[in-house]
C-alpha cells in the first residue's frame, strides 16, 4: 500500500508492506527500511530498526482540531500531517497566500468576534486585520491571505465562531 | 476545616493537592464547560457553579458564597486570577462567617491601586521607578499628561492604575506617540478593570524583573524568601521562570529582601504576597507593585527552599504563626526553572489552541514536578485563560536544571492540541537563555528576529521517522490490527502461562 504523506511542505510518498504482525517492509525516498512496529498507549507507535543499528524511536499521532488532519509529536516537537490528500486547514491556509482566486478566512479557533473591520467591497492589502476574534482572554487579529476586495462578511461583532467557520471571503 | 477552592485548572488541582496532604476536605466548583476537569474529579464535593462564561461561573461571588454555605465549607482558597485579588470577595467572604485564605481586603485595595502602592513602597523608605505618584483619570488632559511626561522624562511606560498582566501597558519613546498610548491605555484598562485611570513610570533601559515572594502571620512576622527571575516575558507576559537570579549576589539579595518585608510590614500584610523590583544593570532595584496572592510562578521557590507556600497559606489561615527558618527562606538550594505551558500555537504567532487533548503523558523523573491542570478527554475550553501546566525542573545547579527542563520537555507527550512545548526547546538552547544575559524585553527581540521561523521544524531524520511512522499507522487503520493467520489480539506469554493456570 502507497501512501502520499504530507509534512512540513512537501509531499512525500511511502510504500507500506505487511511481512508478519510486527515487521513492516517501509520504503521511502528508493531506500527499503525493515520496520518492527509496536502500538503503544492511545495514539502512540514505537518503532525499532532491526537492521538499522536497531535504532528505536517514538512518534504519537493524533487526530487534530481541523477536519482530516493529524498532529505528530516526536520528542517534543508537534507537526501537522495530512494522509493522501485530505489536505489540512492549515496546509489550505498557508498555500492561500500564493492563489489566485476566492480565498474564506477562516476563524483557526472556536471563539467571539469582537470587531468585523472590514465591509464588502472594501481593498484589501495582504496580511491587512480584517476580523478580531476572542478567544482565552486574548484578541486575535485574522489577516487577509491576499490582496483582494473583500467579497463577503459573514459574521458580526458578539457572535460566537467555531473553528473552521468562513468570516470573510476574499475575492 | 474544609476548604472551597474558588477557581479550577492546574491552580485548583495544586491547592487540592496541599489539602489533601493536610487532610483537609475539599470542595471544587465548576461551570458547564468544566464538569469533567480534574479539579472536579479531584476534590471531595464538587459544586455547579453557572455556564461556562466567567462572569457566570468562576467570577460569581454570591454564587460562590451560596456553593461554600451548601457544601459545609469554612474556608476558600480563591487560587489566582478569577476573584483572587478582588478586596469585595475578600470581605463577602469574611461577612459571611468564611475564612478567606489570602490578605485583609483592606491591603488587597491598597496594593490593588499601582499608585497607592507606590506612595506606600515610599513610606516603606523603598524606591520606585520615578513616576507619577497620583493617578491620572480622564478628566486629565492629554497636554497635561504630557506636561508631566517631561518632567519624568522619556522614554516612559503608561500604566493602568487598577493594571495587572501588561493590559492597559504602552511604552512611549517620544512625545509624538504619547497621545495614542493614552488613548489604548485608557480603553483597554476600561475594558479590562473598569478604570480608566492611568499613570506614567520612567522606563529603564535594560531592566531585569526580579520578584521577592513572602509570607505574613497574624502576629505581625514577615519572611522574605529568596527571589524568583522573571525577566523571560513575551509581551510583558512572563513565560519562564526561575531561582534564584544569575545576578542576584547575597548582598542584593538581602537588601532585596530588607525592602520588601518593609513594604509588607507597612500595609500589614499577611499569608502569601509577592513585591516585584525592576532591577537595573547597576544593581539599583525600583518597587515595581505588590500581587496579594500566591503567584503562578510559586513552584519554583518552593522548589529551592523545601517550603510549601500553599501549605503555609492555610496554616496562616487558621492562624498559626510561622516557624520557617529565614536564613533557609533565603538561602536557595539548588537551582529551579518553571515553563508554563500554554494552550497556543507558538508557529501561528501564539494563537490560542484549544481543543480535545486526546492524551496527554507528562514528563517524571528525577527533579522534575508537573503541576498540570488537564487529563485526556478533556476538551480545553475558549473561556479561560491558556494556561495548562507549569513544567518544573530543579536540578543542583542553572546548567543541570536547563538541561533536565530539556529533556522534560522532549518527554512531555500532550497530542491534540498545539502547546508552547516546541517554543520552550528552542529557547532552552538560546545562548541569551543559557547565559542569563537578558532584560525584560530580549525574548520579544529574539522572537521577532525569528521571523516567523517555525519552532517545530524537524531534523530530516525524524521527518523520516514521522512520515514512516504516518504511514504505518495509516496501513494499521487501513488493515485492523493484524492479518489473517495471527491472532487477533496479540497474546502474551504472561497470558497465555495465566490461561493454562487457569486450564489445570
Amino acid at each position: 500500500m502507497t501512501v502520499e504523506i504530507e509534512i512540513e511542505g512537501r509531499t512525500r510518498a511511502v510504500s507500506v508492506e505487511r511481512i508478519d504482525a510486527d515487521h513492516f517492509r517501509v520504503v521511502l525516498d528508493g531506500e527499503a527500511h525493515l520496520v518492527n512496529a509496536a502500538r503503544v498507549e492511545a495514539f502512540g507507535l514505537s518503532l525499532l530498526f532491526e537492521r538499522e543499528g536497531a535504532s528505536s524511536s517514538e512518534i504519537q499521532i493524533a487526530p487534530g482540531g481541523a477536519p482530516g488532519e493529524l498532529l505528530a509529536v516526536i520528542e517534543g516537537r508537534t507537526v501537522a500531517v495530512s494522509v493522501n490528500g485530505r489536505r489540512s486547514r492549515r496546509g489550505s491556509l498557508d498555500g492561500a497566500s500564493q492563489g489566485a482566486g476566492e480565498r474564506p478566512v477562516l476563524a483557526p479557533m472556536p471563539g467571539r468576534v469582537v470587531r468585523v473591520l472590514v465591509g464588502p467591497g472594501d481593498e484589501v492589502a495582504v496580511r491587512q486585520p480584517l476580523v478580531v476574534v476572542e478567544a482565552m482572554k486574548m484578541e486575535n487579529e485574522l489577516r487577509s491571505p491576499k490582496a483582494g476586495i473583500v467579497k463577503e462578511v459573514t459574521v458580526s461583532a458578539g457572535m460566537s465562531v467555531d473553528a473552521g467557520r468562513v468570516l470573510v471571503t476574499i475575492a | 476545616m474544609k476548604i472551597l477552592i474558588a477557581n479550577r485548572g492546574e491552580i485548583a488541582v495544586r491547592v487540592i493537592r496541599a489539602c489533601r496532604e493536610m487532610g483537609i476536605p475539599t470542595v471544587a466548583v465548576y461551570s458547564d464547560c468544566d464538569r469533567d476537569a480534574r479539579h472536579v474529579r479531584e476534590a471531595g464535593q464538587a459544586l455547579h457553579l453557572g455556564p461556562s462564561a466567567a462572569a457566570r461561573s468562576y467570577l460569581r461571588i454570591d454564587g460562590i458564597i451560596d456553593a461554600a454555605r451548601r457544601s459545609g465549607a469554612d474556608a476558600i482558597h480563591p487560587g489566582y486570577g478569577f476573584l483572587a485579588e478582588n478586596p469585595l470577595f475578600a470581605r463577602a467572604c469574611r461577612d459571611a462567617g468564611l475564612t478567606f485564605i489570602g490578605p485583609s481586603p483592606d491591603a488587597i485595595s491598597l496594593m490593588g491601586s499601582k499608585t497607592a502602592a507606590r506612595a506606600a513602597a515610599i513610606r516603606a523608605g523603598v524606591r520606585v521607578v520615578p513616576g507619577t505618584e497620583r493617578p491620572l483619570d480622564v478628566r486629565v488632559f492629554d497636554e497635561e499628561v504630557a506636561a508631566i511626561a517631561e518632567t519624568i522624562g522619556y522614554p516612559i511606560v503608561v500604566k493602568a492604575v487598577a493594571g495587572g498582566g501588561g493590559k492597559g501597558m504602552r511604552t512611549v519613546d517620544e512625545p509624538s506617540e504619547l497621545p495614542a498610548a493614552i488613548r489604548t491605555a485608557r480603553s483597554e484598562a476600561g475594558a479590562a478593570f473598569g478604570d480608566t485611570s492611568i499613570y506614567l513610570e520612567r522606563r529603564l533601559a535594560r531592566p531585569r524583573h526580579i520578584e521577592i515572594q513572602l509570607l505574613g502571620d497574624g502576629f505581625g512576622t514577615v519572611l522574605p524568601f529568596v527571589g524568583r527571575e522573571c525577566s523571560t516575558q513575551r509581551r510583558h507576559q512572563k513565560v519562564v521562570e526561575e531561582s534564584p537570579s544569575l545576578v542576584v549576589t547575597p548582598e542584593l539579595r538581602r537588601q532585596m529582601a530588607d525592602a520588601a518585608a518593609s513594604v509588607a510590614r507597612a500595609v500589614g500584610y499577611t499569608s502569601a504576597g509577592t513585591i516585584e523590583f525592576l532591577v537595573d544593570e547597576d544593581g539599583s532595584f525600583y518597587f515595581l507593585e505588590m500581587n496579594t496572592r500566591l503567584q503562578v510562578e510559586h513552584p519554583v521557590t518552593e522548589m529551592v527552599t523545601g517550603v510549601d507556600l500553599v501549605q503555609w497559606q492555610i496554616r496562616i489561615a487558621r492562624g498559626e504563626r510561622i516557624d520557617i527558618d529565614p536564613a533557609r527562606a533565603l538561602t536557595p538550594h539548588g537551582h529551579a526553572i518553571e515553563c508554563r505551558i500554554y494552550a497556543e500555537d507558538p508557529d501561528q504567532g501564539f494563537m490560542p489552541s484549544p481543543g480535545l487533548v486526546s492524551a496527554i503523558r507528562p514528563a517524571a523523573g528525577p527533579g522534575i514536578r508537573d503541576d498540570g491542570g488537564v487529563s485526556a478527554g478533556y476538551t480545553v475550553p475558549v473561556h479561560y485563560d491558556s494556561l495548562i501546566a507549569k513544567l518544573v525542573a530543579w536540578a543542583g545547579s542553572r546548567e543541570e536544571a536547563i538541561a533536565r527542563m530539556a529533556r522534560a520537555l522532549g518527554e512531555y507527550q500532550l497530542l491534540g492540541i498545539r502547546t508552547t512545548i516546541p517554543f520552550f526547546l528552542w529557547l532552552m538552547e538560546q545562548p541569551e537563555y543559557r547565559e542569563g544575559r537578558y532584560d525584560t524585553t530580549y525574548l520579544d527581540r529574539l522572537l521577532q528576529s525569528r521571523r516567523g521561523e517555525s519552532f517545530s521544524r524537524l531534523a530530516a531524520g525524524d521527518q523520516d521517522l514521522v512520515t514512516m511512522a504516518v504511514g504505518i499507522d495509516a496501513f494499521m487503520k487501513a488493515h485492523g490490527r493484524s492479518q489473517s493467520g495471527t491472532d487477533a489480539a496479540p497474546v502474551t506469554h504472561w497470558l497465555q502461562a495465566a490461561r493454562r493456570e487457569g486450564l489445570r
